[in-house]
């Protein structure tokens, strides 16, 4: 594999999980609201906050106001486009999807046939129905499909990809932003209870989290099999419970096992390590919401470091090679 | 018009013009019988339904091609048609050997041109139409090829007379594309008619990919028998024809790499993989000659693998097509080919050239500027089918120019009689009705003659029009090969 395509499989693997889980974070919020109290208030701003944005700032741009309660429905319809259907938006699912299929045709002699159409069919299907949003109704079965279709995608490179350094790219990429995506999924709720005006409010559930992460059954194996407490565990079940497949130490153990067979990995692996590590210094269920909110941005750094390590390499490789 | 009888007669064939599937009697040639009975069973309305499966399933293949300059948006549907072109095999059988026979000399020629020149001093082709063509490259003077073979992969553009003879219209010597929508299109015609596959005996066209690994692999200068690393060069992803680039490095199992990904140390060249340098044997190149190495071709250019072409001459990296293999793509050498077909092969052309004049020639000259509004004038160096003045319809200022043009630089233009080519039915907003096409067969040549099983059919989708260039919004067909030897 020439030395400029192990950039591109990566990110690959990084578009495909980023389409999925974005799509999951929208409907994890469809969870939430369904299993909340009628007259909850939603945070729709946090949204955009957890994806790295400044929410007041995106919210101007759409000539709304986030603070004026009145205009909550306007400003759900602008999270939902500046996340779903604005090409414009650096994390908007059709722009994922557009760099997603950038990225395949630039490397498509290492793709195999059948990955490739579904790849052609995912970005038809998302640039066509992620066009004008309707309601959270159709909104929720719109992210429900975008999902199965990366499944489709996934299904594909199980089933024909040949197993060597592409491959192996191609699952560091996509558990490396698993994780990423987890933790600002994770987030979401912890942003929600730490909203001033909505201390009075009943605390969301996180059974709506791993509802949207498709975990729920097997919290419920945790629960009956390792652990005590309640609703705190599931904190512990997403970072540490490394059985789990999107939980956080899941994908950083996938990360080094793929990581292991390419070339100059040491300093990967040492990364992983060290994440490992943070996460399983203390006992969760003891941090209170805003050291959990700090913890969470501890693992996004470390996350953002070991990304420039590994693109690091390849591309010093490729500086090496031709001085 | 009504489909429900195809075969009764109601199909408006076109006055003086061979048409693929229908006899000018109105009934349909013996190949083309599956699709007839297709027709006739199911009617328009079926037709009209397949071609949109057919549009989704190129959709979903992701097959397109790149219009120059189209900013963000810029890959295009592959334009199909539903309705394939039938050739019976035992006429394809004898195309196939003209064409083999035509590259053969037309190599023979490229190696003799910068070698002993012997064609040239026996004053078969003139000598000053060689030496200053623009295509004929001094670096590559002294150099023999392998099997001295230079063009190693010509695509060789056919087209019927009105008594549906094949005529050679050019031969495209330099970076030929096209193959992989012939593949692409038997592909889709496979998932969109299985009936009509089961209903005749279709030769398939699937192993040209191998064939062209083979033939590339038989280039391969390192004898030390390890498998020789074979690359498509192409020029980038916006490419017009990145696409194929990148489809036969997938078909092939090769790898796709452009000019940075390559380097030259030791007299050999390299590619920059993720687990070092591995030494390249045979590079399958989509650029264009004076792109290949700037310190050869091009001063001002910047573009290339610097000190590539020294490698190729010193016989360390095979380069296909050979660079220098584009002096026998040129539209005034083209008139010579039987010439020179019978020099080197003491043989009769078994394909035909079509009449063509050269401007650089005062008799023929006058001849075309008295006649311009009858005449196709063609560019002598242009492919993709720019500029091209069509006599008959161009408007009295476009053929002034024209003729300003040849007066100017007789040298670099040819003009040949506007063809009567032939038609085939092609499914269209009202029904069926016939457009003009040509076919572009691929011919390979290294230790062996490879010739592909039919080829890529252009159609022009304008009633009328004979521009097939999918750059200018031509179609396509698939070809089938029926065998009707038993």
């Amino acid at each position: 594999m020439l030395a400029r395509s192990g950039e591109n499989i990566f990110w690959l693997g990084r578009y495909l999980e980023r389409l999925d889980d974005t799509a999951r974070l929208v409907n994890a919020t469809s969870h939430l609201l369904i299993d909340s109290h009628k007259d909850t208030e939603f945070g729709w701003p946090v949204l955009l906050d957890v994806m790295g944005l400044d929410s007041s700032h995106i919210l101007m741009e759409y000539g709304l106001d986030p603070k004026d309660a009145s205009q909550l429905a306007h400003i759900e319809q602008a999270v939902m486009q500046h996340l779903i259907s604005n090409v414009e938006s650096p994390i908007s699912i059709r722009t994922a999807c557009s760099q997603l299929k950038f990225n395949a045709r630039t490397i498509r002699q290492l793709l195999p046939r059948d990955m490739w159409e579904e790849l052609n069919k995912l970005d038809s299907f998302v640039q066509q129905q992620c066009q004008a949003l309707n309601g959270r109704q159709q909104r929720y079965q719109l992210m429900t499909e975008i999902s199965r279709r990366c499944q489709m995608v996934l299904g594909s490179v199980d089933s024909v990809m040949l197993r060597g350094d592409a491959f192996d790219l191609f699952t560091v990429g996509r558990h490396l932003e698993r994780a990423d995506m987890v933790t600002r999924i994770m987030d979401v709720m912890v942003l929600q209870t730490l909203q001033p005006s909505l201390l009075k409010r009943p605390r969301f559930r996180w059974i709506s989290i791993l509802n949207a992460l498709g975990g729920v059954e097997s919290y419920h194996y945790y629960l009956a099999n390792n652990a005590t407490g309640a609703e705190a565990d599931a904190i512990d079940y997403l970072l540490s419970y490394a059985d789990f497949p999107r939980s956080v130490s899941y994908c950083l153990n996938r990360v080094a096992a793929s990581a292991k067979g390419l070339p100059d990995s040491a300093a990967t692996l040492q990364h992983v390590q060290q994440l490992q590590a943070l996460i399983n210094q203390q006992p969760l269920t003891d941090l209170s919401t805003a050291q959990l909110h700090e913890l969470i941005d501890q693992i996004q750094a470390g996350i953002i470091h070991l990304h420039q390590v590994l693109v690091g390499v390849s591309l010093s490789e490729q500086q090496a090679l031709t001085a | 018009m009504s489909l429900e009888n195809f075969t009764g007669g109601r199909y408006p064939l076109t006055p003086h013009c061979f048409d693929e599937l229908v006899t000018n009697a109105g009934t349909v040639r013996p190949p083309a019988g599956a699709i007839a009975r297709f027709i006739d069973k199911h009617g328009a309305p079926e037709l009209f339904k397949r071609q949109q499966q057919l549009n989704q399933t190129i959709s979903d293949m992701g097959v397109c091609f790149t219009l120059y300059s189209e900013g963000a948006n810029i890959d295009r549907a592959w334009p199909l048609d539903v309705i394939p072109r039938t050739i019976p095999s035992s006429e394809w059988q004898r195309t196939s050997a003209g064409l083999k026979q035509r590259l053969t000399a037309l190599n023979l020629f490229i190696d003799d041109l910068y070698n002993q020149q012997k064609i040239l001093k026996d004053g078969i082709v003139p000598a000053d139409l060689v030496l200053h063509s623009k295509n004929f490259l001094a670096p590559c003077q002294g150099v023999s090829p392998r099997y001295g073979v230079w063009a190693n992969i010509c695509g060789t553009d056919l087209v019927r007379d009105e008594h549906g003879t094949f005529l050679v219209l050019e031969d495209n010597l330099r970076v030929p594309s096209g193959v992989s929508y012939m593949l692409e299109n038997r592909t889709v015609m496979k998932r969109v008619f299985p009936e009509l596959f089961a209903d005749s005996t279709i030769v398939p066209v699937d192993d040209y990919p191998a064939q062209l690994w083979q033939m590339l692999a038989s280039l391969s200068p390192r004898g030390d028998g390890t498998p020789p690393c074979i690359v498509v060069l192409t020029p980038g992803i916006y490419n017009s024809a990145y696409f194929e680039h990148s489809f036969l490095a997938q078909q092939m199992g090769v790898e796709l790499a452009e000019n940075h990904d390559f380097f030259v140390e030791d007299d050999l060249v390299w590619l920059k993989t993720l687990r070092g340098k591995r030494q390249v044997d045979v590079i399958y190149r989509r650029v264009d000659d004076i792109f290949i190495d700037p310190l050869a071709f091009r001063a001002d250019s910047v573009l290339g693998i610097p000190g590539l072409i020294n490698v190729w001459r010193k016989g360390k990296v095979a380069i296909a097509n050979a660079p220098g293999s584009g002096v026998a793509d040129d539209k005034v050498i083209y008139a010579f080919v039987p010439k020179i077909i019978e020099y080197y092969l003491s043989e009769q052309p078994l394909i035909q050239n079509v009449e063509t004049y050269l401007c650089q020639d005062p008799l023929e000259q006058s001849y075309v500027l008295a006649n311009l509004d009858k005449l196709v004038v063609k560019p002598a160096n242009e492919s993709g089918g720019y500029g091209i003045m069509i006599g008959p319809r161009a408007t009295p200022l476009e053929r002034e120019q024209m003729a300003a043009a040849i007066k100017a630089n007789p040298r670099n233009f040819i003009a040949q009689p506007t063809l009567n080519l032939s038609t085939a039915p092609t499914l269209c907003d009202t029904g069926l009705e016939p457009r003009h096409l040509d076919l572009r067969p691929f011919i390979l040549q290294g230790a062996e003659l490879y010739c592909s099983t039919g080829g890529l059919s252009r159609v022009a989708l304008t009633r009328g029009s004979l521009v097939v260039n999918s750059s200018q919004g031509g179609g396509s067909k698939d070809t089938w090969i029926i065998n009707d030897e038993g």
